[in-house]
């Protein structure tokens, strides 16, 4: 029964990527893209492989998807101009072509790996008692590897700078979004009033547990940043303005921790990111708590956008 | 009891691939949108399923940031469709 459920999930999986890369039209590209997204989720817990489908189902079929949805009400008004522009024969065939050989490579690459494949999996289950959490995966991305871990949240504030660049000038520092129209009966406030609570347990738990089960600070903030995301599409809430210091400081708080913590590893551990013996669980905690709140102001205004009204206009 | 559990995550997926692909085809966004949150729905109760059949730990996080995130795309649709629609009203502003 399992072989047949795994062949039937692969099967969606594909036709739902062909879907998605042949529809024509943007918003039938985005629907296909969601729910691939939701099948990539049920196909990643069918590999055993819980952690990556809970950053799936949170990055990929959650916020990707609300922003996805939001650039296509943009490119509305342009999408009929390029649907008319069709590409010559010799392009489509050329595109066809290297897309074709980049899938080939790379099914080349997967095809002609090592059985058993290179792993550093034994090493880490070795050595995941030295780090005082019991999840394998926060063990790695906190603790051998967190360097990667500090330059991924670091890349966020830089996207976030690319699109506030984006903004007019004599909107710069403003807020983000159109101003908020408020339906104080309507079921998005209701909707907006009811759902918070919840997520706001639910965000703080997927952090809590990530210690010893699949769960983290990305994935908590994405839910902590669509409730708030929530709140301001209901109009219930404005948005602030992006030059408002406390902003700033949340958006730094938590990887100037992360590179706190960092440089003490320097003088208490010998190296940068070093925890000392016995503290690195507490330490972990600290970066990741510190991080939660950065990261979820962080994903929510990338997904408001670049500022687009001035600050004080209501 | 395991079999029975798989068989019905079988059931669960391949039915909600029908209504997707029912919809996908040939509908409105409106109806597009609807036909994602059925396969989150349908997607939220595969997850389950699959996820006690084979003894996964952890699973139910999962769920619960799924259930959490789904009404959050009919949303953004919704707000979307809005504001879209009254970029359209507004003229046309030259460069």
């Amino acid at each position: 029964m399992s072989i047949a459920l795994h062949l039937a999930l692969i099967a969606l999986l594909l036709a739902l990527a062909f879907w998605t890369v042949v529809a024509r039209e943007t918003f039938a590209a985005v629907a296909g893209f969601v729910s691939y997204g939701l099948l990539l989720t049920l196909a990643w817990v069918a590999l055993s492989a819980v952690d990556v489908a809970l950053t799936e189902a949170a990055i990929g079929a959650g916020l990707t998807g609300a922003l996805l949805i939001g650039a296509t009400s943009r490119l509305r008004k342009t999408e009929a101009a390029a649907r008319a522009e069709r590409p010559g024969r010799a392009t489509r065939v050329l595109a066809a072509i290297v897309a074709t050989a980049v899938a080939a490579a790379i099914a080349a690459c997967v095809l002609l790996l090592p059985d058993p494949g290179p792993s550093l999996a034994p090493e880490v289950a070795q050595n995941l008692a030295s780090t005082g959490v019991g999840n394998p995966i926060t063990a790695v991305l906190m603790s051998f590897r967190a360097m990667d871990t500090m330059l991924e949240a670091i890349v966020l504030l830089f996207g976030l700078i690319g699109i506030w660049s984006l903004a007019s000038d004599r909107y710069w520092g403003g807020r983000p979004g159109l101003a908020p129209v408020v339906e104080p009966n309507g079921i998005l406030a209701y909707l907006a009033r009811v759902l918070p609570p919840i997520g706001l347990v639910v965000g703080i738990y997927i952090l809590w547990v990530g210690a010893d089960y699949p769960g983290g600070k990305f994935q908590g903030g994405t839910v902590l940043a669509a409730m708030w995301l929530l709140l301001l599409m209901s109009g219930l809430h404005d948005a602030p303005a992006v030059s408002q210091r406390w902003v700033r400081l949340a958006l730094v708080a938590g990887p100037a921790v992360f590179i706190l913590v960092g440089v003490l590893g320097v003088f208490v551990a010998g190296a940068f990111l070093g925890y000392p013996e016995g503290l690195a669980k507490p330490l972990i905690i600290v970066i990741e708590v510190a991080l939660l709140p950065s990261l979820a102001v962080t994903l929510t205004l990338l997904l408001m956008g670049p500022p687009q009204r001035s600050e004080s206009s209501p | 009891m395991t079999s029975f559990l798989l068989a019905m995550t079988f059931f669960v997926v391949v039915m909600v691939a029908v209504g997707l692909f029912c919809v996908l085809r040939g509908a409105s966004n409106a109806d597009r949108m609807m036909a994602v949150q059925l396969f989150g729905t349908g997607g939220i109760a595969a997850l389950l399923l699959a996820g006690v059949a084979n003894g996964t730990e952890g699973v139910v996080e999962v769920v619960l940031t799924l259930s959490v995130l789904a009404a959050f795309a009919a949303v953004a649709f919704v707000k979307a469709d809005e504001s879209g629609a009254k970029d359209d009203d507004r003229p046309e502003q030259g460069p």
